[in-house]
């Protein structure tokens, strides 16, 4: 077979190309090349669905060795989901950020193509320490990124968010270890029959320690107090990135794992994460409900909606469901928190503060953003026909076919901060804006840029049928 | 005998390790941790892994080592002897004792119920050392480690390049530090001296680790730590001033190793996969991606201690 047309290799190809291309053009430059390659990896990640659909999961054996003496690539259904969300993100938000850094995009570009190189390396990795060597990418272009906001506080966060990736990723990398010390391999395919037919201790340990190094990667409450800073303080077009997907991959990685070879190991703990991701819906939304900031605000809101995340894990007794409804919001929340991160930065832009009570007036200044903010808000409340709705709607539907009560009232609740939190923004916005308000003029695309994000979080909802078609292509029963 | 050695360096290590953490004078700290640098790659030699060993005397001990003490001499006025007054003793109050007390508690949980596990081992299932014996012939070097790295999962190794280079961009995107400069001293003549005689043969011998790469310890990563160790020494001595931002031609310098490792990675589809080396060929092509690594890796491990290093002073 002719390796160049194989969709899984460029994949990862094409954002390293062009990331090093736009640091060797120098400081800022380097977007319109990004916007080619993204264009171009949102056209192969839908080839790669596409053959999928055709002939089922498909694989890639770098260097032709095969696993376990080399490294294999894997793509099933979850792994082209979470690809074309991905791709399907950062090509708009690539339009925002080259008119939102008009002043300069210092290193965005190369970050954010390194950045895209490890998410999508990292939904096709096959191999435990190939996963530890992505994540290490994305964390350190994730850390850079959030620095480029400039000055002390956005440095502060950063240093904080490197020491909490690094830590977690030694607890990862001490659990690969680990396994490979106890089977003296790393590939996941030949890994998961062992495990399941003997795992000793230290197996037990690596499992422990390597979820909870993707726990804290991925914010689930009470890991979460890196994330406001981090992401309230970054420039949007980043806190976008960085809400809308980094933190998905963590989680990603968690299913991965929880459902793959660690699954003989963790069948019982399903409460432990979805008492977490409880405690993060509730936290997250009572801490939105309070944050003066606006970007605070929808950070906060991360917090929250990533606890829903977390909520499906006592549900695998029916896999396919509860896969569905944790990937489903997955996706709703990962376009519907990139639009809204946008918005966000486009009412900072035009009213100069980052504050919930300065956006008086906004209305009837900027209605196509405000409207993008208020449809995203109706994909994180769960209102139909969006995305969100038909993620909560599964979620519901499967705890309530366990027997799982609990799940349903925290889900309704979590519904209903979040409707209280979108409408203290909204509510603010349609107030008469105080004489002296001054608005900044902000560019046309900007807007359109963060509408298409939002309107895509809803009408997805629509689409629900063929996506979870798609996910479920290599899902064992 | 080899015991009673083994014993004395695990307890070494140990002690090194916890003078390190616990010491309140930072600038003695720093110098544990060098000594702790240094002792670990001894450990390595003893496990016979003469690879992992020169990369820890580099880079974990060298590398880290000098940019912790170029830090702790940014962090407090003056040069030499840190001052009583300084920062460097952390308040000792009761909620910081209680925290470092959980942490000791947990990490001796942790270690503990790792030394338990690590006693139980079965014996490894999928014997891959076995394998890379089998397939050495066809991996275009005579030095497993070089093959593993640079073969059988040299898509490992390009990821990992480009998490150095992301190292260095993320340092770019920092910026310069808020502190002061201080003047700069007149340089130590001997140093200066030094330097001259000993940067010659440091380019040498990194040229010789990059070659013998392919049939016994050293390669890209060793090359290019040896290198960037010139570079520094060369900075103390006055004779390399610090990097401001860096131009064209230091970029493609910084990009180039990872520019040549992609394009190889990327042709070598052709043969059916990424990374795909056609036997007869591979040795000369993963001679030319660690050249360009020596190279690459040499100006990133570099940057990261040169990079708006400003007019500082060195004692």
């Amino acid at each position: 077979m002719n390796g160049l047309l194989d969709p899984l290799p460029w994949l990862i190809l094409l954002p390293l190309a062009w990331a090093s291309l736009a640091f060797l053009l120098g400081p800022g430059r380097g977007g319109r090349l990004a916007l080619a390659g993204l264009a171009g990896q949102l056209a192969l990640a839908l080839w790669l669905a596409r053959r999928l659909i055709e002939g089922g999961p498909v694989s890639h054996a770098v260097g032709g060795w095969g696993a376990p003496l080399g490294i294999d690539l894997y793509a099933d259904g979850l792994s082209a989901v979470m690809l074309l969300l991905t791709q399907a993100v950062a090509l708009p938000l690539a339009f925002y950020a080259r008119a939102y850094f008009a002043q300069g995009a210092g290193q965005f570009w190369p970050l954010a193509g390194f950045l895209l190189a490890a998410m999508n390396a990292l939904f096709l990795a096959a191999d435990l320490f190939n996963l530890y060597v992505t994540l290490e990418l994305l964390g350190l272009a994730a850390v850079g990124l959030v620095a480029l906001g400039g000055g002390a506080e956005p440095s502060r966060a950063a240093l904080r968010y490197l020491v909490v990736s690094l830590a977690a990723s030694g607890a990862y990398l001490l659990g690969v270890a680990l396994i490979y010390g106890s089977y003296g391999t790393v590939a996941i395919a030949p890994l998961t029959p062992l495990i399941a037919a003997q795992a000793p201790l230290a197996v037990g340990l690596a499992a422990g320690l390597m979820l909870l190094g993707l726990v804290a990667k991925s914010a689930l409450f009470p890991f979460h107090f890196w994330l406001p800073p981090a992401h309230g303080g970054a420039p949007a077009p980043v806190s976008a990135l960085l809400s809308a997907l980094v933190v998905k991959a963590a989680f990603y990685l968690i299913l991965r794992l929880w459902l793959g070879p660690f699954a003989p190991l963790t069948a019982d703990w399903g409460w432990l994460p979805a008492l977490a991701g409880a405690g993060a819906i509730l936290w997250g939304s009572w801490q939105a409900l309070r944050t003066p900031r606006l970007k605070q605000l929808v950070a906060w809101s991360t917090v929250a909606q990533l606890g829903y995340l977390f909520l499906i894990f006592p549900l695998f007794g029916l896999k396919e469901p509860a896969l569905q409804a944790g990937t489903l919001q997955a996706v709703a929340h990962g376009l519907a928190k990139a639009a809204m991160f946008a918005a966000a930065g486009i009412l900072l832009k035009a009213t100069g503060r980052d504050a919930v009570d300065g956006l008086a007036g906004v209305a009837g200044r900027l209605p196509l953003t405000l409207f993008a903010f208020g449809l995203a808000g109706v994909t994180l409340m769960g209102l139909p026909p969006s995305a969100g709705f038909l993620a909560k709607w599964l979620l519901i539907d499967a705890a309530l076919e366990q027997g799982l009560w609990p799940l349903v009232a925290i889900v309704l609740a979590g519904g209903l901060l979040a409707a209280a939190y979108v409408f203290r923004v909204l509510r603010q916005a349609f107030l008469l804006a105080p004489e002296a308000q001054q608005f900044h003029p902000v560019p046309r695309r900007l807007e359109w840029a963060a509408f298409g994000l939002a309107a895509a979080s809803v009408l997805l909802g629509l689409r629900g049928v063929e996506l979870m078609a798609l996910l479920g292509i290599g899902v064992a029963p | 005998m080899n015991l009673l050695l083994d014993g004395l360096l695990v307890l070494a290590l140990l002690w090194s390790a916890w003078r390190a953490l616990a010491s309140p004078d930072l600038a003695r700290a720093v110098v544990l941790f060098i000594v702790f640098g240094l002792l670990m790659a001894l450990a390595w030699a003893r496990l016979n892994a003469p690879d992992i060993a020169l990369a820890e005397a580099a880079i974990g001990a060298g590398l880290t080592g000098a940019l912790l003490l170029d830090a702790l001499g940014r962090l407090q006025p003056g040069t030499g002897a840190p001052a009583p007054e300084s920062p460097a003793q952390p308040p000792a109050n009761r909620a910081g004792r209680r925290w470092t007390g959980s942490v000791a508690l947990v990490a001796g949980l942790l270690a503990a119920a790792l030394a338990y596990a690590l006693f139980q081992l079965p014996a490894p299932t999928v014997r891959l050392p076995e394998q890379v014996a089998a397939n050495m012939a066809a991996s275009g070097v005579d030095h497993p480690v070089t093959a593993v790295l640079l073969n059988f999962r040299g898509y490992d190794t390009l990821l990992e390049v480009a998490v150095l280079l992301i190292a260095l961009i993320g340092l770019l995107t920092l910026g310069p530090a808020a502190g002061r400069p201080a003047a700069p001293g007149p340089a130590n003549p001997l140093l200066k001296a030094l330097a001259r005689l000993l940067v010659p043969l440091m380019i040498l011998s990194a040229g010789y680790l990059l070659w013998a790469g392919a049939h016994r310890p050293g390669g890209a990563f060793q090359a290019g730590a040896l290198l960037a160790a010139a570079a520094v020494l060369l900075h103390l001595a006055q004779l390399l001033p610090a990097w401001a931002s860096p131009g064209r031609l230091l970029r493609l310098g910084l990009a180039g190793g990872f520019l040549i490792f992609l394009g190889v990675a990327a042709a070598l589809l052709a043969e059916g996969a990424l990374l795909t080396y056609p036997p007869a060929q591979a040795g000369g092509l993963i001679l030319l991606i660690e050249a360009g690594l020596t190279v690459s890796l040499g100006l990133i491990l570099a940057g990261l201690f040169l990079l708006f290093a400003g007019a500082e002073e060195r004692p």
